[in-house]
């Protein structure tokens, strides 16, 4: 690696370590010398200390950097040396900076069009209240659901998914004998064939055009896109169909759940078609940046969804719990989103995330310090579509994206989250 | 005079909090016996399982640390039991199954970076005991960090681990004494041997604790975790 990329890596990971150590210490909190060890003098107790280098471990991608750190000295220096060596690790500086930004160096790939779907019945709250049993204007006024989008007759995951799947086609003029691969996702389609097989033939997708279902249940748009992009970067393909599709009025039903919980979800779909920048040098479209995932177990029961034996469903439901560790992790995912993009929030155009329920919505605006306007608004007037909520939101990201001249479009910041509890965020730039 | 169990002890920077328990009428309580004038001992000679006689006053501690008595006199050791009977009246105390049980309230994450952390007036004890799942103890930047499944499936990371015995045994793996490569060979222990010794014992066990107050929050600890470990541990690694 040339010296001036040594000297920018260091310049990038010193503006990390400061933005962590002021998340930890307060935001006037003085920096400290290189040399002085922050635990010896007191500037960090242990706790803040182990604090300070997960936050630095999110932001930066660095793996268990603390066992780098076992019997050194708890200083910026040290931090700022193990940064180095991690990124240029495996004897091969190089070799290895190619590794780390493998998606966006080798071959980045590109959001090149996108489409969303809902169920055609929509449904105002309160019938959906009477449904349920619940006291009218309950969904409204608790949660800010006006309206649910409920397949209709005839619509099913692969109906909605195939319908998002040949809108996003077509506003990416691109024919379906070019996608290399489909990737699906869905939380409610348990069938066989699996949704991506079944999207293949309906669309009549090349023989070879290979077909992948991804998990997740509401993050599974994200791990769709992660995998794409993959595949992407390592020139395994150079169109992807990424397909969410979801329809929870068959499953979530009256008498099955209670409507606390089963009076959120409505029906959605979405696609996005994803292309290579490399070969194409058309402009337009939004770049994909790097992905952060994980799995906060201490939330794990919060929600918990499973058959039983007599064909009934368990749903076991702690919405206070729930809605506390939504707000929560998905502000943290974005707080990382923002330290490791070195993207302010500020500048961030459309927030792409999931949305448990409106108000939820509403409460993470406000403690992300961010404009409510700043969320395209999918749950309240269709619910929680589980993994096509981030989609649908991206799309209208997209949308609205796509009305601005290029050079005035701005940064999208993604973030979801699944049963277990599972999260992930990333983001997108514009490509002009 | 009050018979304890002692069932805790743990390191608080330079000085040593100690819990027992103490059996009352049918149900056996945890009790947290310090000096008149600070929360914790400089000098503690005792080890778990000793049954120590002492004079403790109630006075109003603050919450959530209610198991706080003041010890008026020194303790006198009268008995002492084995391991896996302390750890059986420990499953006779305060116990729970999930993190909200723990407490008795909501568990939080530190929003900036790691840890879980109690609002002080919302929790009603400071300490509870566990089973686990699974459990991993890790050295991680000079820190001993402990994280675990509990019965419920909720997973608790980097939790400090305060417990005295298990501190002392990684200051004693650390030892210059001990030769090269002491923090790759304590890190392999970890990782393969005390999985199977922990985890396949009969009396495993754990108690969490809450910190003091501290800028708002009582932060979560490992404070005990049995089985305790053994001296000889140290020749296989």
């Amino acid at each position: 690696m040339a010296p001036s990329s040594i000297s920018q890596n260091d310049e990038q990971h010193r503006r990390l370590l400061e933005d962590c150590f002021r998340l930890e210490a307060g935001a006037s909190a003085v920096i400290p010398g290189d040399d002085a060890d922050l635990i010896e003098t007191g500037v960090l107790d242990s706790m803040a200390w182990v604090s300070f280098l997960r936050a630095i471990e999110t932001a930066s991608g660095v793996a268990d950097l603390g066992v780098h750190l076992n019997g050194q000295a708890a200083s910026f220096a040290v931090l700022l040396a193990v940064l180095r060596d991690s990124i240029s690790a495996a004897g091969s500086a190089e070799r290895s900076e190619v590794t780390r930004h493998f998606a966006t160096a080798l071959a980045p790939a590109v959001v090149a069009a996108s489409a969303a779907a809902v169920g055609a019945r929509v449904i105002v709250a309160e019938e959906v209240d009477r449904a349920f049993g619940m006291p009218v204007g309950k969904l409204r006024g608790r949660a800010g659901i006006a309206s649910l989008a409920y397949a209709a007759e005839g619509e099913n995951e692969l109906v909605l998914g195939a319908r998002a799947a040949e809108e996003a086609l077509r506003a990416g003029s691109c024919g379906v004998q070019q996608i290399d691969w489909i990737v699906a996702t869905s939380e409610t389609h348990h069938n066989y064939p699996p949704l991506s097989a079944q999207l293949h033939s309906r669309l009549l997708a090349r023989e070879n055009c290979a077909a992948l279902d991804v998990g997740g249940a509401c993050l599974g748009l994200l791990n769709a896109l992660a995998v794409a992009q993959s595949l992407i970067g390592s020139g395994q393909a150079k169109n992807i169909l990424v397909v969410t599709a979801d329809v929870h009025s068959r499953t979530l039903t009256p008498g099955r759940v209670a409507g606390e919980f089963g009076g959120l979800f409505g029906d959605g779909a979405s696609a996005f078609l994803l292309c290579s920048a490399n070969g194409n040098d058309a402009s337009g479209g939004y770049l994909l940046g790097e992905f952060i995932f994980g799995c906060a177990g201490q939330y794990a029961a919060a929600i918990q969804v499973s058959d039983s034996m007599d064909g009934s469903l368990n749903v076991q439901f702690d919405g206070e719990a729930l809605s506390r560790a939504a707000i929560t992790r998905m502000e943290k995912v974005l707080a990382a989103v923002e330290l490791r993009s070195g993207i302010p929030r500020a500048s961030v155009g459309s927030f792409a995330t999931h949305q448990p329920n409106p108000r939820l919505v509403a409460l993470l605006a406000k403690q992300c310090g961010v404009p409510k306007s700043a969320f395209p608004p999918v749950a309240r007037v269709s619910g929680n579509l589980g993994s096509s909520t981030c989609g649908a939101a991206l799309h209208e990201s997209l949308r609205n994206a796509a009305k601005h001249a290029p050079g005035d479009r701005r940064p999208i910041f993604l973030a979801s989250l699944g049963p277990g509890l599972l999260f992930g965020g990333g983001w997108l730039t514009p490509r002009v | 005079m009050t018979r304890l169990l002692i069932t805790e002890i743990t390191r608080m920077g330079p000085a040593f909090c100690v819990i027992g328990l103490q059996h009352e009428k049918e149900s056996i309580q945890s009790i947290r016996p310090v000096p008149a004038s600070a929360n914790s001992w400089l000098h503690f000679p005792h080890r778990r399982g000793d049954i120590l006689e002492c004079a403790l006053a109630p006075f109003p501690a603050a919450k959530p640390h209610i198991e706080d008595r003041t010890a008026t006199r020194g303790f006198q050791k009268a008995t002492s039991v084995a391991e896996g009977e302390t750890v059986s009246y420990l499953r006779k105390a305060e116990m729970a199954n999930s993190l909200p049980d723990l407490f008795g309230c909501a568990v939080h994450e530190n929003k900036k970076g790691a840890g879980l952390h109690v609002m002080p007036l919302e929790a009603k004890r400071s300490i509870c005991g566990c089973e686990t799942q699974n459990l991993r103890l890790e050295l991680y930047a000079n820190e001993l960090r402990a994280t675990l499944a509990l019965p419920s499936g909720e997973v608790l990371r980097d939790l400090p681990v305060v417990d005295r015995d298990w501190r002392d045994f990684v200051d004693a793996a650390l030892s210059s004494a001990r030769g090269a490569n002491r923090t790759a060979r304590l890190e392999r222990f970890f990782n393969s041997r005390f999985h199977y010794k922990i985890m396949s014992c009969p009396h495993h066990f754990i108690r969490l604790g809450l910190t003091r107050p501290f800028q708002d929050f009582c932060w979560l600890m490992l404070d005990t975790l049995f089985p305790l470990p053994k001296p000889e541990w140290l020749e296989e690694f």
